[in-house]
Order: structure tokens, then C-alpha cells, then sequence
């Protein structure tokens, strides 16, 4: 060791005189500079280019003391080395200067003399082949650089064009993630409240993405088609408002309650006309509302399971690293190409709260106390939660059926009108602390908690759902029983219309009736749209003005009344308010489910969705970075939010079940909506078939809706979801089967580490076993070494050969810690014993001539 | 392996930092480059371009740092060892790195070296407890022979798995 160190000592020596001496040439250099300074840019090329040589001809001398056969090719790879970068990099106005075209022509006429020698080489036949192709491929790219006129501009153009390249691609990657939405404001969120908090917002934007293709969808296929070639507003009954609405129909009141002349626009179900195709494009309207609508749930289906699947893959994929998790953070945290102090703010905003997040993983990690008294609290818990949701559900269940009684009921007062509403709002009100109480009893780290609350509340809001739900069915009901009534009546009307003016006896045509006098039936499909978009929009609300009293107001509360106050608000009772995570997501997963719902029977309702996930966003931002403080545990999100998709699917799954219900078994109103007339929605489906595709096509169709074709098929799926299911589960064991045997190799490492006097013999081993990887490559070099070795017995040389040969391995890279023990012992102990001067005692081994500076050369002098 | 043009934009932005004229940079003349300024181990890393004792740098010398963050080409990876190693290959960026750490170089970093720098990362926003316990952390992780510091074969360890090569590269000279 102290050896080498000298030696290094020495090497600083000499460096220092050579770059004193470099120094005063620089100055020397710098001082003509001062004097005339007027064609700098060509003096500095001037200046720079004796240096470059110079570190060449260094270079080549250095390699001299290799074997005859190597040397070629070291040469040659070198020179290529060289060559590339200096051709590469070469701006792109002015072409090759003079010395590297010299260069390079020497280059091309050695490779060409390779490949016209090629045949009297002893290499292997491989190697011959390998070295075959690379020389033609170097010949063809550089020979078009020396060529006359022509091909030398060729050159010069390919080598421009590829640097564009290079330059364009960087630029547009940069450009991708500035067109990533939102991305700033989410690192800048989660810089200062963490990832978990960062993962709603993320979320957000996700569901974003989603609404924006469904609104496409809706918007592309439907909407934009009936404005534009549908029959215009006022044409027909069902686009027309009713004569005794149309005093008020334009009234902010009504409007605002959706009806009015929103009720009569394409916004709803109604508006839409059973004409077959429309408008010169003869578009089949009533298909295309009929596959939207299948296809907003296809592609979300689609959309949530891809993306589950890809984050169950990233988790897995990743995450094997929990090593050294405090010493990456440590070491790679801070962004060296951050200039801008705002920037370096968040950073450092970020680089605290991955700490405390950390903090809290280790925290939770090293917990251990009585078990038992814990699983007694958890069950304890579950038991007291199951208990409340029992009765809640209850409860509701409870004002349902009385609402029910009320309804059939006259003059009843306000409160009982209002009795679900308000039973349901004092439940979502008083619920979600309450379990977060009992929660508190499980002590779960927060990040599992999260998800046993948002589990809980969901139970909850289900009932909510429910209730819902089953208030519509009621509604829908009672409609059709209406409908058949008014049905007769509007037939009657016609027809009485009809007769009046025919049985008058006069020529003339009779003026048609008014389409706003035409009685009309309730249309229960629109009110069911109507029913989900003012639900929206009411959800809307309550969410923003809670957010704007609840967090902003109390925020402004807190911090400007605490200066005149008896106790300390920041601190004290009313303090900040902290991201509820989640009750934001439950909200924002329960409003997707509306959507899903409403969407059929209220094509707009998409649009209002979109619209409100925007200004959520740029506002929960700013309530999130302005009123808010972080948890008081930041906890790290779980790196797949599957959790949240989860809750998603579920949803979907229970929203496609009602539209599924209705599509399938009641009947169209008869005279609104694009299925008017028909007995079922999906007969427009048969009715396509019939009409547009060939017979055989109807036939094939009938043949695969047959029953026994479907029941076998499902069965199929049925067992290939079975077969996948059992061959991932085997992989996972697989996988986690070998991620305990890493685990084992490394703590087994470790371990040796720490003994390393007794586990030498077993390094020995290990060494044994690596040696027939090694040997193709450092064999040779070994004998070498020990060849030089007897005559300059222990000079530094040989062993700092012996380092770099070491070096040269490919295990070496990743575990030369490990093997350099060995070779000391083996290879340097022999000769040793004391036939010259030992080892401290040993002067300096000179100037070490034409040897390889050794491995150990990372202390480079500074300078 | 530098080419010509890369020397004269180096030079060039050599001579604009140059604010004295007077052909070497000092450290006001790095402090006034804002990712130095604002990053918390910027004078440390300002510190790595001065040798010993001086505080003027060349053109040489702050060539010379530079060349430890030049990218790795293609064709150097597969070069034979025998030659110096050139100043750019992982192990000396990673020892560049080392150094930023290990103020008293004793190739070694202490727990209080640890925590001079986690306390410039952090600010005052975590406790003194805390960040101790994060010290001794990082150290529980990366110490592989027992002396409670973390040797350079043990930085080399625990950054083994990051993309030093790619990260510790600066794209001056294309």
C-alpha cells in the first residue's frame, strides 16, 4: 500500500512540472493573445492543435510494449477511437480540416491494406470474419469523406444531417414531456405534500385523459352529427319545448334546472330522431348513438384494465432495489442542472419530504411491539366499522322505504321531501372522521390505512349509490305507466287533428299542427339524463365551495386572525387543513361512475365532466399550495395506483349494470329518442343487419348468437383465464423465490466481509470457480506478468500489470473488490522473500518506463 | 479523444466566465454560474477545480475537471486497459463524485461528513435527531467492513446499479 502511494506521490510530481510547464507555455500563449487579439478564433485552432498531436504521439508511445499481433488491432481500434468523435463533432459548417482529412486517408488506406491481408492473418477463421466487416463497413462510411468533390460533400452532408438528427431527437424528447399536461404543477405539489398526495393529482389527470377520448367519442360520433345534418330545432314535437313551457323556457331558473330549451337540445336523449340515416352522408344516426354508447364502456373497460396491467407490471418490475434506499437519496437526489432558484426551492422542498417519507417506511419497518394486543385492536375495529356500516346501510334502507310511504302521501312537509337527501348527507358527513377515529386504533402504517379507509368509505357511499338508483327506478317506472296512456292520447290527437281538418271537406291541405302543441310522453329517458347531469353538477358545486370555505376561508382564518387571538391557530385548534386523499378520490371515482351512467341518456353530461376535471385541477392545485399543509406523516405512495383503479373498475362494473338493464329489457319511449318505436334499444342493431349488410351476413350473425356457440365460448375464456391465472401465479413464486435467494448471495457477501481472514479459502474458491471466465482474456497477460516478474523481483510493475490485467476481466467490474486478495497472495509472495530490498525499504521504482500507469490511478492530481 | 471544436467552445466559455480577463478563472468568477450557485454542493464542486492551496484556475486545469464529465463513447468501452485510464471512465467519475463528499480525503465518508451535506440538502426542516438517523442509515446500508464510514470500494458498491456513465456526462461538446 504505502508503495503505492508513492508512486502515486510520484506521478503528482511529475505532473505538477509538466504542468507548470504547460503553464508558463500558456501564458506565454495568452500573453500574444492580449497584444493582438484580433484574429483569435484561428490562433486558437493553431494553438490547439500541436497539443492534440502531441497527446497522440503520448498515446502511441504507451502502447508499444504490447504483443505483435494485438498491437494492430489495438492500434486500429484506437485510431477509430480517435477518428470518430473528432469527425463527429466537427461543426457543421466548415468540413474536415486539413489534418484529420490526412488522418483520415491514412486510416482508410491502412484498412484497405487489412483487407487485402487478410488471407495471411493467423487468426481464427471468426475473428477474420469480424474484423472483415468492420474494416469494409469503416472503408465505405470514410472513403466517400476523401473522395473528389463529390462524394466529399456527400459526406459532409450525411454527416450533417445525421447531427440534425441527433439534435431533433433530443429536442423532441424534450418537447414530449413539456406536453406531458400538468406535469410541473404535480412535481411542484408533490415536492412539498409528497407522493401521495401527488397520486390524486395524477389520478386526475388520468381520468382527464379518459373523459377527453370519451367526449371525442360522444362528441365526433353524435353530437356534432345531429347539429349539423339532423332536423333543426322546433322541426318536430320531440326537439320542440312544450306550448305551456315556452312562456318560461328561457327563464335562468329553469334553465338551470335543466330544463327549458336545455332540455330540448342534443345535449339529452330526447332531442334525437328515429330517422334511419341522416343528412346526405346518409349517416345512420341511431347506430352510431347505439355503438357510442356500447363503446364509452367498452373503452373504458379497456382503458382500466391496460393500464392496472401495466402498473402491476412496473411494480414488479421494478422495486427489487430496497438496498440502499437512504443512500441513493443521499448521494443522487439533487438535479446538478437545476439554475433556477424557484426550481431549487421545490427541489429542495422534494428532497425533505422523500426523506420524511422515508423516515416513515423505516419507522414503520422497525416497529415491533405486542402482537397480540394489535390484531385484538384490528379486529377490534373491523368489528366497531362493520357495525356502522351495518346500521347506516340499515338506516338508509329505513328512509327509503318511508320516502316511499311519503310519497304516495299529500301535503307533506319539506323535511319529509327531504329526509333520504339529508339522512345521506349527515352520513357522508359524520361517517369518514368517524371510521378515521377507529382507524386510529389499528395503528396500520398510512399508507395501507389509506386504503382500508378509502375500502370503508366506498361501503358507504354505495349505499348512497343505492339509494339513488333505486329513487330512479321508481321514477322510470311510474313514467311508462304514464306512457301508455298518453300514447293513446297522442294517437287520438293526430288522428282527431287529422279528421278535423279533412272532414271539413275543403282542397287545401290542412295546416299541419304546431309540433309544440302535440301532447307528448314523459320521455323517461331524459329525465334519467336530466337526473344524472344536475347530480353532477351539484357534486360540482358542494365539492368546490367546500373546498374554497372549508380549506381557503380557514386557511385566511387562521392565518390572519391568529395575530389578535388567545391561543396559537396555526398551532391549535382550528389549524390548517390537510389534503383529504381519500375522500377527494372516492368523490372522483363516484362522479366517473355517474358519467358512465348518465352518459347514454345524456350525451353532454361528457362535456360538463371534462369541464369540471379542468378547473378542478388548476383549482385543487391552488387550494392544495395555498391552504394546505403536507400530513403530518408524509407517507410514499404506493408506486402502482392500482388501488384507486381497483375502486375504478368496481365502479364500472356497477354503472355498466343499470344501462346494461335498461338497454336490454324496457322499452323506448315511443315518441322521443333515436330507438322511438322500437320495442327494445338493440333492435337497431338487427334492424342494421337486416337492412344494410347481404343475407349471409344476417345468417352468420344469427348462427353466432346462437346459445350453443356462446356457452361454449364462454366456457373457453373461462379456462384460458384459469390456465393464465395459474402460469402468472407460478411465475410470481418463481420470482419471489429468487429475489430471497439474492437477498441471501448479498447478506452472505456481507457477511464474508466481515470476517474476511476465515472466508479467504473460500474466496480461493469462488476465484476457482469464476477462473474459466477470466482465463480466455487474462491467462495470457497473468504469464506475462510473471514472466517480467523474476528479473525486477516485486517492482510495482508487475503488479500494477497484474492490476490492470485483473481489470481487464469482465467479472471484474462489478466484484474486482472481491478477487484482487488473491492474486497478491498467489502471484507476488513467491519471489519475494528478501533476495532485494523489502518491500517499505525500496526506492522508486523510476519513472515507471513505458509501463501501464496503474489501475489504482483514480487519484488524479487537481488541477 | 477532444476534438477541435469542442476545445474552442470550451475556450470560448472559458474566456466569458473570465470576468477579470486575465486568462484564469477565480471562484467568484464560478459562483456566478447559477446551477453552481444554487446547488448545495456547488462549492464543493467549485472546490474540485482548484488544486491545493490556489485560487486561480487555468484553461488546462478547468479542462481538466471538465474532462471528467465527457461522455463515454461507444468504442471506448470495449479499449483495452493497458492504456491510462482516461480521466472520463466510471471509476474517476465516481471518484470525482467521492471526493464532493470526503472533505478530509481520507477516502472515507464520515457520518459527519454525511451530515454537513444532508444538512445542506435539507435545511432546517428536518430535526437534528432525524437527520442523524439518517446518516447512520445510509452508512448501516453502505458499510460492508464494520468501520461505520463508507470507503470508496463501498460508494463504487452502492452506486453500482446507477447510470453514472450517462448521468455524470455533460454534452458541451457536440
Amino acid at each position: 500500500e504505502d508503495k503505492e502511494e508513492e508512486s502515486k506521490e510520484e506521478d503528482n510530481g511529475t505532473h505538477q512540472n509538466r504542468t507548470s510547464k504547460r503553464k508558463t507555455l500558456q501564458r506565454k500563449n495568452n500573453d500574444r493573445k492580449m497584444t493582438e487579439k484580433g484574429v483569435s478564433r484561428k490562433r486558437e485552432r493553431d494553438k490547439k492543435t500541436p497539443t492534440k498531436d502531441e497527446k497522440d504521439s503520448e498515446n502511441k508511445e504507451k502502447k508499444t510494449n504490447k504483443g505483435k499481433g494485438k498491437e494492430k488491432e489495438n492500434k486500429e481500434k484506437k485510431d477509430r477511437r480517435s477518428s470518430t468523435p473528432s469527425t463527429s463533432n466537427s461543426s457543421d459548417e466548415e468540413s474536415l480540416s486539413e489534418e484529420e482529412l490526412a488522418m483520415l486517408m491514412e486510416q482508410v488506406e491502412q484498412k484497405k491494406k487489412l483487407i487485402s491481408t487478410m488471407r495471411n492473418k493467423p487468426w481464427r477463421m471468426v475473428k477474420k470474419l469480424a474484423m472483415l466487416r468492420e474494416a469494409q463497413a469503416f472503408v465505405e462510411k470514410f472513403e466517400g469523406a476523401l473522395g473528389k468533390g463529390k462524394g466529399k460533400k456527400l459526406y459532409a452532408y450525411k454527416m450533417m444531417m445525421a447531427k440534425k438528427w441527433v439534435k431533433f431527437k433530443r429536442d423532441f424528447d424534450n418537447f414530449k414531456t413539456q406536453c406531458i399536461p400538468w406535469e410541473m404543477k404535480i412535481k411542484e405539489v408533490e415536492s412539498h405534500f409528497g407522493s401521495s398526495v401527488a397520486s390524486y393529482f395524477i389520478f386526475l389527470r388520468w381520468m382527464y385523459g379518459v373523459n377527453l377520448v370519451l367526449f371525442g367519442l360522444i362528441f365526433g360520433l353524435v353530437i356534432i352529427p345531429e347539429v349539423l345534418m339532423g332536423m333543426p330545432y322546433g322541426s318536430m314535437p320531440r326537439k320542440t319545448v312544450p306550448r305551456a313551457e315556452q312562456a318560461t323556457a328561457m327563464d335562468f331558473s329553469v334553465l338551470w334546472d335543466f330544463e327549458g330549451y336545455i332540455k330540448y337540445s342534443a345535449l339529452f336523449y330526447g332531442y334525437y330522431n328515429n330517422q334511419r340515416t341522416i343528412g346526405w352522408l346518409k349517416y345512420r344516426l341511431p347506430m352510431a348513438y347505439f355503438m357510442v354508447g356500447i363503446s364509452v364502456f367498452g373503452y373504458s373497460l379497456m382503458v382500466v384494465i391496460r393500464s392496472m396491467a401495466r402498473n402491476a407490471n412496473e411494480s414488479t418490475g421494478e422495486g427489487d432495489d430496497e438496498n440502499f434506499v437512504f443512500s441513493w437519496k443521499m448521494f443522487t437526489s439533487w438535479d446538478y442542472l437545476i439554475g433556477n432558484p424557484e426550481t431549487a426551492d421545490n427541489k429542495f422542498a422534494s428532497i425533505t419530504t422523500s426523506f420524511k417519507e422515508s423516515i416513515v417506511d423505516e419507522q414503520e419497518s422497525n416497529k415491533d411491539e405486542n402482537i397480540h394486543l394489535r390484531r385484538f385492536l384490528r379486529v377490534l375495529a373491523n368489528v366497531l366499522i362493520i357495525c356502522c356500516l351495518c346500521g347506516s346501510g340499515y338506516l338508509i334502507y329505513f328512509v327509503v322505504k318511508r320516502s316511499q310511504t311519503f310519497s304516495k302521501m299529500q301535503n307533506i312537509g319539506w323535511y319529509e321531501r327531504n329526509e333520504v337527501e339529508i339522512v345521506m348527507s349527515l352520513l357522508g358527513m359524520f361517517c369518514p372522521p368517524l371510521f378515521e377515529t377507529i382507524a386510529a386504533l389499528e395503528n396500520y402504517h398510512p399508507r395501507i390505512g389509506l386504503k382500508w379507509q378509502l375500502g370503508r368509505i366506498f361501503a358507504l357511499f354505495l349505499g348512497n349509490l343505492y339509494t339513488f338508483l333505486l329513487a330512479l327506478m321508481d321514477d322510470v317506472n311510474e313514467k311508462l305507466a304514464e306512457e301508455d296512456v298518453l300514447k293513446n292520447i297522442t294517437h287520438w290527437t293526430l288522428l282527431n287533428h287529422h279528421n278535423s281538418s279533412t272532414g271539413n271537406g275543403s282542397t287545401a291541405t290542412p295546416p299541419p299542427l304546431d309540433p309544440a302543441d302535440v301532447p307528448r310522453g314523459p320521455c323517461w329517458e331524459t329525465t334519467v339524463g336530466i337526473e344524472f347531469v344536475r347530480l353532477t353538477v351539484s357534486d360540482i358545486l358542494v365539492t368546490f365551495v367546500t373546498i374554497l370555505v372549508g380549506d381557503f376561508i380557514r386557511a385566511c382564518f387562521v392565518r390572519f386572525v391568529n395575530y389578535c387571538w388567545c391561543w396559537d391557530l396555526e398551532a391549535g385548534f382550528p389549524s390548517y387543513a390537510e389534503f383529504d386523499i381519500s375522500g377527494n378520490v372516492l368523490g372522483l371515482v363516484f362522479n366517473q361512475g355517474m358519467i358512465w351512467m348518465g352518459s347514454f341518456y345524456a350525451p353532454g353530461l361528457v362535456g360538463i365532466n371534462v369541464l369540471r376535471l379542468l378547473t378542478s385541477m388548476y383549482f385543487q392545485c391552488w387550494a392544495v399550495m395555498s391552504s394546505n399543509v403536507p400530513h403530518e406523516r408524509v407517507f410514499k405512495a404506493s408506486k402502482s395506483n392500482n388501488f384507486y383503479m381497483g375502486l375504478l373498475l368496481l365502479i364500472l362494473f356497477l354503472s355498466l349494470l343499470p344501462v346494461a338493464y335498461t338497454i336490454m329489457s324496457l322499452p323506448p319511449s315511443f315518441d322521443c329518442g333515436p330507438f322511438s318505436g322500437k320495442k327494445r334499444m338493440y333492435e337497431v342493431i338487427q334492424e342494421t343487419i337486416e337492412l344494410d349488410f347481404p343475407l349471409f351476413v344476417a345468417k352468420i350473425f344469427s348462427y353466432l348468437a346462437n346459445p350453443g356457440l356462446i356457452i361454449p365460448a364462454i366456457l373457453l375464456m373461462v379456462l384460458a383465464i384459469y390456465y393464465l391465472n395459474a402460469v402468472s401465479e407460478a411465475y410470481q413464486r418463481a420470482n419471489a423465490e429468487l429475489k430471497k435467494k439474492m437477498q441471501m448471495l448479498r447478506e452472505e457477501e456481507k457477511n464474508k466481509r466481515n470476517n474476511k481472514a476465515t472466508t479467504n479459502s473460500a474466496m480461493q474458491d469462488l476465484e476457482d470457480l469464476f477462473q474459466p471466465n477470466t482465463k480466455s482474456e487474462s491467462q495470457p497477460k497473468q504469464e506475462e506478468d510473471k514472466k517480467i516478474e523474476p528479473p525486477n523481483k516485486a517492482s510495482p510493475v508487475g503488479k500494477q500489470g497484474k492490476a490492470a490485467a485483473e481489470d481487464a476481466s469482465p467479472i471484474n467490474g462489478r466484484r474486482g473488490a472481491a478477487l484482487t486478495p488473491p492474486p497478491h497472495v498467489l502471484v507476488t509472495r513467491p519471489p519475494m522473500p528478501g533476495v532485494r530490498s523489502p518491500y517499505p525499504g525500496q526506492p522508486r521504482p523510476g519513472p515507471h518506463p513505458q509501463g501501464p500507469v496503474p489501475w489504482r490511478g483514480r487519484g488524479q492530481p487537481r488541477y | 479523444a477532444v476534438s477541435h471544436s469542442q476545445i474552442t467552445r470550451l475556450y470560448s466559455r472559458f474566456t466569458s466566465l473570465d470576468k477579470g480577463e486575465n486568462g484564469t478563472l477565480s471562484r467568484e468568477d464560478f459562483q456566478r454560474i447559477p446551477e453552481l450557485a444554487i446547488n448545495p454542493l456547488g462549492d464543493r464542486i467549485i472546490n474540485a477545480f482548484f488544486s491545493e492551496g490556489e485560487d486561480q484556475v487555468n484553461f488546462r486545469g478547468f479542462m481538466r475537471t471538465l474532462a471528467h464529465f465527457r461522455p463515454i463513447e461507444d468504442n471506448e468501452k470495449s479499449k483495452d486497459q493497458n492504456g491510462p485510464e482516461p480521466l472520463n471512465s466510471r471509476s474517476n467519475k465516481l471518484h470525482f463524485a467521492f471526493r464532493l463528499y470526503d472533505l478530509d480525503k481520507d477516502d472515507k465518508i464520515s457520518r459527519d461528513e454525511l451530515l454537513q451535506v444532508l444538512r445542506m440538502m435539507v435545511g432546517v426542516n428536518i430535526s437534528d435527531e432525524q437527520l442523524g438517523s439518517i446518516a447512520d442509515r445510509t452508512i448501516q446500508e453502505a458499510d460492508q467492513d464494520g468501520d461505520s464510514a463508507i470507503s470508496f470500494a463501498e460508494f463504487v458498491k452502492v452506486l453500482e446499479k446507477v447510470d453514472v456513465e450517462q448521468k455524470m456526462s455533460i454534452r458541451f461538446l457536440h
